[in-house]
């Protein structure tokens, strides 16, 4: 099974966590919301497939192009 | 007597210049994924409508009686053709030939390509794989002394790369590998693009190596690298995409800068009203929405052609149509950083704004801008110098332009949403929202003593921002006739076919008052 990171265009902070390990979600569904200026920016789903493992918490601050979860896709 | 041996003499060098490298270097190419150059200028070009200039030159090998053996054609492939019926030169380099490079090319037939673009007034599309005839360490040895770069007699081409960008349309087409002169032949367009399988590098992994960089060439300077960095602007999967994205960048303009663009029939209705407009932007503010569906219901059906999707990503540019009249399209993506604009968005607005005062493009902006990107970062990378010349860029443009004011509109990026100094069309939509500075954060510093003296700080904060915002509203602005007019979002496509109407004969043809630099 071909697994997708996927990664933050933008840095801020990680303003909430809309998907869990386990969780099966569909293409461009949303994953995560980035706080950065001031705007709540989702980051959604390049695939359908299953969240494998997430890689970043709430709160926590990210970089341009931070790894923030594992997507199993296919 | 007739001239028949000569005749089957001209049809003999004519095969050997069409068998490129020979069966095995034409099969290598082929067994790599990619097109021969013939293949590819055929596939580019009109069916049937290339006219080749030089094919006959080349090194020649002669027995001792002075009899042709072979002829290593030159590997650099020009000459004239049809794009959508329109005259265009196409200029390649042949992989199959020496990789590419300089060892086997004839410097004056790239240079001849460029003087022929110039000269007829007709854009120019450069196939690159290669070094694109620059210099190897090897031509050292084969000519016998080293090559000064733009040396005596050698400046021509260099000129020619950039001084062409002010005159016709150039388009680069990396396919392979594309390195040194090449890549500089590639980046110096108005239009890149490059398969994802290419690579594109001022030097390549065998030179970066000695930096203690071990890199493969996709590493090194892929589709990913090189469309993120802004040095190409397009990648596609397959060569025949390249052609097309080629084809279709071309169509949006006129065939030098001392014409203008052509103006197509267009059957969508200039009074069509999409009713998703009127939802399109939240109410809350702190939630983005996607600009690229907007960008779809206000220009002509599936007319629009994005550039430089990955770079500079605040902005979202192309080419598009209003009843047909190409104009130029800038508008704010805030899914990135909520449109605000960062050192390479002013870059990127910079080189839009530039190609559309080149080739006559009325613009049209659909705006949400925060203003500029802030931070440590945003300060290192120097927005605020590429800020202030992308306003400079603005302000020295000519053409026409219309702007949208979608939502945010604030500091000096909000102030560099249409040319200063002259007249320009204006609307702003029901959600327009501006100010010198966004009051989410400027609150507390500006009424930190009432903050803190109120019982309840959190409350008064909030009565404040309350307070403000009523006195925000995009109407106030307009009684004081700060802003022309206010608009239902659904009346967009209107307002700008009527722009576009009143642009059309506004368009000068000639060369603009400054040269375009890449």
């Amino acid at each position: 099974m071909p697994t997708v990171t996927v990664r933050t265009e933008v840095a801020g902070n990680v303003w909430k966590l809309l998907a869990q390990p386990g969780d099966a979600v569909t293409a461009d569904q949303d994953l995560l919301i980035i706080e950065s200026m001031k705007m709540e920016i989702p980051v959604s789903a390049p695939a359908a497939g299953t969240v494998q493992e997430l890689l970043v918490a709430e709160g926590e601050a990210v970089g341009e192009e931070q790894a923030l979860l594992r997507l199993q896709t296919g | 007597m007739s001239w028949q041996p000569e005749l089957d003499e001209l049809a003999r060098r004519t095969a050997m210049a069409e068998a490129m490298g020979g069966d095995d270097k034409v099969r290598r190419q082929h067994d790599a994924g990619r097109l021969t150059v013939r293949e590819r200028i055929h596939r580019l070009l009109d069916a049937d409508s290339f006219h080749e200039v030089g094919a006959l030159s080349g090194i020649g090998a002669y027995d001792a009686h002075g009899q042709l053996r072979q002829v290593t054609p030159a590997n650099c492939v020009f000459g004239r053709g049809r794009i959508d019926g329109r005259p265009v030169v196409v200029v390649g380099d042949d992989f199959t030939v020496r990789g590419g490079s300089a060892d086997a090319s004839i410097a004056a037939k790239p240079l001849m390509a460029e003087d022929m673009a110039a000269e007829l007034r007709l854009p120019i599309v450069r196939v690159i794989e290669g070094s694109g005839g620059g210099g190897s360490v090897k031509t050292i040895e084969t000519k016998g002394a080293s090559n000064l770069p733009g040396g005596i007699g050698g400046t021509r081409l260099f000129w020619r790369t950039t001084a062409n960008l002010a005159e016709v349309p150039v388009v680069g087409l990396g396919l392979g590998s594309v390195a040194g002169l090449g890549a500089a032949r590639l980046a110096s367009t108005h239009f890149s693009v490059m398969t994802k399988s290419s690579a594109m590098f001022v030097a390549g992994p065998p030179v970066v190596a000695r930096l203690g960089q071990a890199l493969d060439k996709q590493d090194l300077g892929g589709a990913d690298i090189q469309t993120r960095s802004g040095a190409v602007d397009m990648a596609v999967d397959t060569e025949d995409e390249a052609f097309a994205a080629a084809r279709r960048f071309l169509s949006y303009l006129p065939s030098s800068v001392h014409a203008v663009s052509p103006v197509l029939p267009s059957d969508d209705d200039p009074q069509r009203a999409d009713e998703a407009l009127m939802s399109a932007v939240p109410r809350d503010r702190r939630k983005v929405y996607k600009m690229r569906p907007i960008i779809e219901a206000v220009v002509d059906r599936g007319s629009f052609f994005e550039i430089g999707r990955h770079f500079g990503r605040s902005i979202i540019a192309g080419l598009a149509r209003l009843q047909g009249l190409p104009v130029l399209l800038l508008a704010s993506d805030p899914f990135h950083y909520g449109g605000a604009w960062g050192a390479e968005t002013c870059q990127k607005v910079v080189r839009m704004v530039d190609l559309a005062e080149t080739f006559h493009l009325p613009v049209v902006y659909l705006m949400d801008c925060p203003g500029f990107m802030i931070g440590l970062e945003a300060e290192r990378s120097a927005t605020i110098r590429h800020g202030v010349r992308a306003m400079a860029a603005l302000n020295q443009c000519t053409v026409p332009w219309c702007t949208v004011i979608v939502r945010n509109a604030f500091g000096v990026a909000g102030a560099a949403h249409q040319p200063a100094g002259r007249f320009s069309l204006r609307y702003a939509w029901l959600s327009a929202y501006w100010g010198s500075l966004p009051l989410e954060g400027g609150i507390e510093a500006a009424y930190r003593a009432e903050i803190d003296a109120a019982p309840d700080p959190k409350a008064k904060l909030a009565e404040i921002e309350e307070r403000l915002n009523t006195l925000r509203s995009p109407f106030r602005s307009a009684e004081r006739f700060w802003v022309e007019e206010i608009i239902d979002p659904r009346r967009t496509r209107a307002l700008l076919c009527d722009f576009a109407r009143l642009a059309e004969p506004l368009r000068t043809p000639g060369p603009a008052r400054f040269a375009l630099r890449p």
